[in-house]
């Protein structure tokens, strides 16, 4: 099982996770520029523009890479278990964490599509599983 | 853009090199380990306490800053000071800018230290200690991602995927600096390993084993910088600081290169060379943060070693050993000396170049590549180039 960290929202991510919470996937578009970001935070790092609103975004992505966690840390018992990293679709150039819900590893490149899970601290988090499956 | 530091260039010098013993619990507070090593890299330089007005340092709230080391050791005044955030990606801005200082005359000799007790107080492993407030870390550890052995698993596989480097590529790195670590009698890991011995070691974290982690050390390490001059008046030979560059990371924040098998080191590299007038055919050795085995795989690429992607058979052709073309990690790296947090590469370097290594020496090193953790996690990357004088 992974192990439980309790982290603490921000100002900036506070509404990120409020969506999570209603099952929305939703990223930030710059009313200036039109580019999609992503972790949420105030300036688009293309034009500086602070304007911008919520956008709802399919969760879909593709495999960057993965790791099989056998170390128990924290409050982990050493049972194995994945993290993904994802390409997300909406907004490429970022990458994201994510639990792996399928029962084989995945694989270079396949796609996947995010599943709100429950998790610690009230958070509604977002695991992955193969988009085809 | 600063594209050039007017007369920096070997104008300043390390001067002494002090450690304390590395061990799994040094039984003292990160106080003591700080003064001790201070006080050690002062002898090795013939000085003493009262010839100090720097003091430098870098840490993530787990050690004794420069303002408490400073008069435990009788230093009153410093006239230059540098606390610096950060674990390993910063370790050689440290050096750096205590060399700027020097050079810009703020201070003449100043001591740059790491001291921890990563093993019996304070373990990266991410033990003993609550989570960082980095916004980052919040889309992160939710998911039971946090420790650096993940992280680095998790860009070590991106460039497995990408590149083809394999497992015996990053067996063969430990196997080549645990024999330099044999040679060592500094390090904590002496006993020979096999690739064999690698590919039984229990997994971490795929596509990590226990062998492709650094060791978790209480230890310190400092360095004496000061003026070129000055150095060469003192009582060993001075190893001149060519080069110091400082580079940013990959992050995840959009906007961001989001390639997780090349590093800032790619960027940081031309600025470096740039600054000592020199590439890396230049380099007769090379320490290179070796947190993870992967972390040493892909700096090669981007300091321009070898080919993109092609770390892991350059490492496997064996020239990264002690009698390779590039010999890294000469003392055996975090993986098998200790883990200091990256100030034990540049004491190492230095001791390659004032030719005191020992049996690990590597016969007329004359340039030496000192790099940070390349900017993974933390995004920030610092790197050093010293040569003897």
């Amino acid at each position: 099982m992974r192990p439980v960290f309790q982290v603490t929202t921000d100002r900036d991510s506070a509404a990120w996770w409020e969506r999570t919470g209603r099952g929305e996937f939703a990223v930030q578009r710059c009313e200036a520029c039109g580019r999609a970001r992503f972790p949420a935070r105030t300036f688009c790092a293309a034009c500086q523009a602070e304007r911008w609103h919520w956008e709802a975004a399919e969760p879909e992505g593709t495999v960057e890479s993965w790791i099989v966690n056998h170390q128990a840390f924290g409050t982990g018992d050493g049972e194995p278990y994945v993290v993904v990293m994802v390409r997300p679709a909406a907004v490429p150039d970022c990458l994201l964490h994510g639990g792996w819900l399928a029962a084989r590893e995945p694989v270079g490149g396949e796609r996947v599509r995010g599943v709100f899970t429950p998790g610690a601290g009230g958070l509604t988090l977002v695991d992955w599983e193969p988009a085809g499956e | 853009m600063a594209k050039r530091l007017l007369d920096f260039r070997d104008r300043t010098a390390v001067a002494g090199v002090g450690y304390t013993p590395f061990t799994k619990n040094s039984g003292v507070s990160t106080l003591t380990l700080a003064c001790r090593a201070v006080m050690a890299a002062l002898d090795d330089a013939g000085l003493g306490p009262g010839d100090v007005d720097g003091l430098a340092t870098h840490r993530v709230g787990d050690s004794a800053p420069p303002t408490l080391v400073g008069p435990a050791l009788g230093i009153r005044d410093l006239s230059w000071h540098l606390d610096q955030f950060g674990g390993g990606s910063v370790s050689h801005a440290v050096v750096g800018q205590a060399a700027l200082a020097v050079a810009a005359g703020v201070a003449e000799t100043v001591v740059c230290y790491r001291a921890i007790n990563a093993r019996s107080e304070f373990r990266m492993g991410g033990t003993g200690r609550g989570l960082p407030a980095s916004p980052e870390v919040q889309y992160q550890a939710p998911y039971g991602f946090f420790a650096p052995p993940q992280q680095y698993a998790m860009y070590a596989r991106a460039h497995m995927l990408k590149y083809g480097t394999t497992a015996e590529h990053f067996g063969r790195l430990a196997v080549t600096q645990r024999a330099n670590a044999v040679k060592n009698p500094r390090a904590l890991m002496r006993a020979p390993i096999t690739l064999d011995d690698y590919l039984a070691s229990r997994w971490i974290a795929e596509p990590f084993r226990l062998l492709d982690c650094c060791l978790e050390t209480d230890g310190a390490c400092a360095l004496v910088v000061t003026t070129a001059e000055r150095a060469r008046d003192l009582r060993r030979p001075p190893v001149l600081v060519s080069a110091a560059a400082w580079g940013g990371g990959e992050s995840h924040l959009s906007g961001g290169p989001a390639d997780p098998a090349t590093t800032a080191a790619a960027a940081l590299a031309p600025r470096l060379y740039g600054q000592a007038g020199l590439g890396p055919r230049d380099v007769d050795v090379a320490q290179i943060y070796d947190c993870f085995t992967y972390s040493v795989i892909v700096q090669l690429e981007d300091y321009g070693f070898c080919p993109k992607g092609e770390g892991g058979p350059y490492v496997a052709s064996g020239a990264t050993a002690l009698d390779g073309e590039l010999p890294v990690n000469t003392h055996g790296g975090f993986l098998s000396e200790g883990y200091v947090h990256g100030m034990n590469h540049v004491a190492e370097a230095v001791s390659q170049l004032r030719g005191d290594a020992g049996d690990r020496q590597v016969p007329g090193a004359e340039v030496a590549l000192s790099t940070a953790q390349p900017g993974y996690v933390l995004p920030a990357t610092s790197a050093l180039i010293l040569r003897r004088d």
